[in-house]
């Protein structure tokens, strides 16, 4: 029986120097794959090049979602608003997050093949620095999608095999376990936007990760102004009290918001409002039928399990 | 050419139909801008702007149910109840099962003094949603006020148990215990409504006193009353001058009555604004950036105080009191330097004044200074018993 060896072959001329080495002798990687005909050359070369675009793919894919460790951290606050009230713990299993907000060129790959003109996002004329539909999608390509209802973005995420992030989540992804008050900690900082003047973006959107600072701790991007995000839950103001009361002595275990409502909840705040609206607790609600220029979303899906 | 004539005929009679279409788009994008800017409008507060928007949308599209609903949300805000009533039942005529816009109807209905037509409104609100902390609140409100305690009893303890801190609910409980002769519950409920409520409110105090007299204990029953005509003069004051402050925005005396009330009933947030109001009709009065220096200190907003303390002290440079003002709020953030100046300076400035000494020899002790500390701790004490023999 032959014993091999993987070494490095001595003929310095060879183009792969990599082989194996046998009783025989050295014979070269690309021998014991293909030989040397032109069609195998060609089918080594055509492997190499659907490798390297698999790889491009799987890393972009790994970059856009963002994993969010299982683990409990705290919601809500009992120094803001009363729909804040009470300060609980929740604990979320693993799951991933948009690393940005859905961009008008993805969505736009969704709407191509769409037969339901419903699905079509809300033209904005009067305001140039958005625009109509079809304008934006072409001249803003890393603009989040607006003027998109709950019911879009919803089929959107299902067209990608993913969903819209519970409130928990979001809420997760945007505060950290250190209860930041804004995704990038506790003081105001022109690192979103917002309607205040100082950041860049007056009155219109900016592309999405224009504000690197203004980044969560776990690294996801705009969780503070620029759209408002629509989540997965119904909108309750007296949810976090009674929820978290039979958890009062273990956290709440991956919540999902109210059975019923008339409101989803938006998070994030936008570029048309004030910083304080866009702090990491604060909680909004919409119809979800409605498309406006300030409420887009991000995506969210859950991370399997490990086998034990 | 026969053909040609037929399709220029056909377009002829086409141009009305093409026009429709485009006026309905033109429309439609108005309709949008109208909408946009009403929720704009509504996020700043602006919500007679907002009514204008989407009335206007309205106009372009009636039969749009969100819209109608929101217009009514910015009417109520407005206490236009009538045509927020309107609103809402355009809303629910399209949406007849939204929970939110029957809540608000419901609202708006309580506030009508239109309690029988609540009542089934807000049944339907917690059928449809039965963890809705607001709508049974309201409903059971709805009940008191329509002398239906036994009804009301079981509906404000449910909106309890899912808002379990909400002062108004318990107080409204308390009330319809206190006219079933539940005494002792109802005590207890007033007691929490006071926990739980705003500073100096008033009402729970009179329940107190109710309660007390009729289970026979006149003196706890005296004292509750009193307390309660002491809070409703303050609110009578209260409510004067923010009337007054209405009807003359100019009124320097009547903003300055107002904050100084706004102080006492330690509504800091309120008292900001009005500080604000003071130093905008005159900017070069020490006491109102004073004033405001201290609403900020007592909201927790440090550096606004300092800023506001900052600006006293230069419109009166030989005003202890300021100094000592500035140096809290410096110490607030930690500047243990520019707060020993300051300390330092109100001493100087008025040195019989104990609590300067106190604010000195705490700064001192928490430098290691214990000598200083203990110096200016004596003279604290001295100053004290000093003022408090003058006083007698």
């Amino acid at each position: 029986m032959n014993t091999f060896y993987l070494s490095r072959n001595q003929n310095r001329n060879s183009p792969i120097n990599i082989g194996i080495t046998s009783k025989r002798g050295f014979k070269p990687l690309q021998q014991w794959c293909f030989g040397n005909s032109p069609l195998s050359i060609m089918a080594r070369y055509l492997s190499i090049l659907l490798f390297g675009l698999a790889l491009c793919v799987y890393v972009e894919a790994a970059e856009e979602m963002i994993l969010i460790p299982a683990g409990t951290f705290t919601m809500g606050s009992d120094t803001r608003a009363a729909d804040e009230k009470p300060k609980h713990k929740v604990y979320l299993d693993a799951y991933y997050i948009g690393k940005y907000e859905v961009t008008n060129a993805e969505y736009y790959e969704f709407w191509k093949q769409q037969t339901d003109a419903a699905r079509t996002p809300e033209n904005f004329t009067h305001l140039p620095e958005i625009g109509d539909w079809h304008a934006r999608a072409e001249q803003f390509p890393n603009h989040p999608v607006v003027g998109v209802s709950w019911h879009d973005a919803n089929a959107y995420a299902a067209w990608k095999g993913m969903r819209l992030p519970t409130e928990a989540e979001w809420e997760k992804a945007a505060r950290g376990y250190t209860d930041r008050v804004w995704p990038w900690g506790n003081a105001v900082e022109p690192y979103a936007n917002t309607a205040a003047e100082d950041d860049g973006y007056q009155n219109r959107l900016a592309p999405v990760g224009s504000f690197p600072k203004g980044k969560s701790y776990y690294g996801v991007m705009d969780m503070a102004g620029n759209v408002w995000e629509w989540t997965a839950d119904w909108y309750s103001d007296v949810y976090y009290g009674y929820s978290s009361q039979a958890a009062a002595k273990r956290p709440k275990m991956n919540p999902t918001g109210p059975d019923v409502g008339s409101w989803r909840v938006i998070r994030g705040g936008s570029w048309i409002d004030k910083i304080a609206r866009c702090s990491t607790t604060f909680r909004f609600y919409f119809y979800p039928n409605l498309k406006t220029s300030f409420v887009g979303f991000r995506l969210a899906k859950t991370a399997e399990k490990r086998k034990k | 050419m026969r053909n040609l004539l037929t399709i220029t005929i056909f377009l002829w009679f086409c141009i009305p139909f093409f026009n429709a279409v485009a006026e309905k788009g033109n429309d439609h994008s108005k309709y949008v801008q109208h909408v946009e800017q009403g929720f704009a409008f509504m996020f700043q507060g602006s919500n007679q702007k907002a009514i204008s928007e989407f009335e206007a949308a309205l106009t372009l599209e009636p039969d749009q149910a969100e819209v109608l609903h929101y217009l009514g949300m910015a009417y109520t805000q407005e206490q236009f109840w009538n045509q927020a009533a309107e609103s809402y039942q355009r809303s629910l005529a399209l949406m007849p099962d939204n929970i939110e816009a029957l809540y608000s109807l419901g609202v708006v209905y309580f506030r009508l003094d239109k309690w029988a037509d609540a009542v089934p409104v807000l049944e339907r609100v917690v059928e449809l949603s039965p963890q809705h902390a607001r709508g049974y609140e309201v409903l059971g409100k709805s009940f008191v006020k329509l002398r239906q305690y036994v009804a009301a009893v079981p509906v404000l303890t449910k909106a309890l148990e899912l808002k379990p801190q909400a002062a108004g609910t318990y107080y409204e409980l308390g009330t319809a215990q206190l006219n079933l002769k539940e005494y002792t519950a109802a005590i207890e409920n007033f007691k929490q409504a006071l926990t739980f409520g705003p500073g100096r409110y008033a009402e729970p105090h009179y329940g107190l006193g109710t309660a007390y007299l009729r289970l026979g204990d006149r003196e706890k029953s005296r004292a509750e009353m009193q307390i309660y005509q002491q809070l409703q003069k303050e609110y009578a004051e209260y409510e004067r001058l923010t009337r007054l402050t209405h009807a003359e925005p100019k009124n320097l005396e009547a903003w300055t009555g107002l904050a100084t009330v706004l102080m006492n009933q330690q509504n800091y947030g309120q008292a900001v604004q009005t500080f604000q109001r003071c130093i905008e009709l005159a900017p070069n009065n020490a006491d109102f950036h004073h004033g405001l220096s201290r609403a900020f200190m007592n909201l927790n907003y440090p550096k606004h105080a300092a800023q506001a303390a900052k600006r006293a002290v230069q419109l009166r440079p030989n005003e202890a009191i300021l100094y000592n003002t500035l140096g809290s709020t410096y110490a607030m953030q930690g500047d243990q330097k520019n707060a020993l100046i300051a300390f330092q300076k109100a001493v100087e400035l008025d040195s019989e004044q104990p609590y300067y000494h106190l604010n000195l020899s705490k700064l001192y002790r928490s430098l290691g200074n214990q000598k200083l500390a203990q110096e200016h701790y004596r003279a604290y004490e001295h100053f004290l018993s000093l003022q408090k023999s003058k006083q007698k």
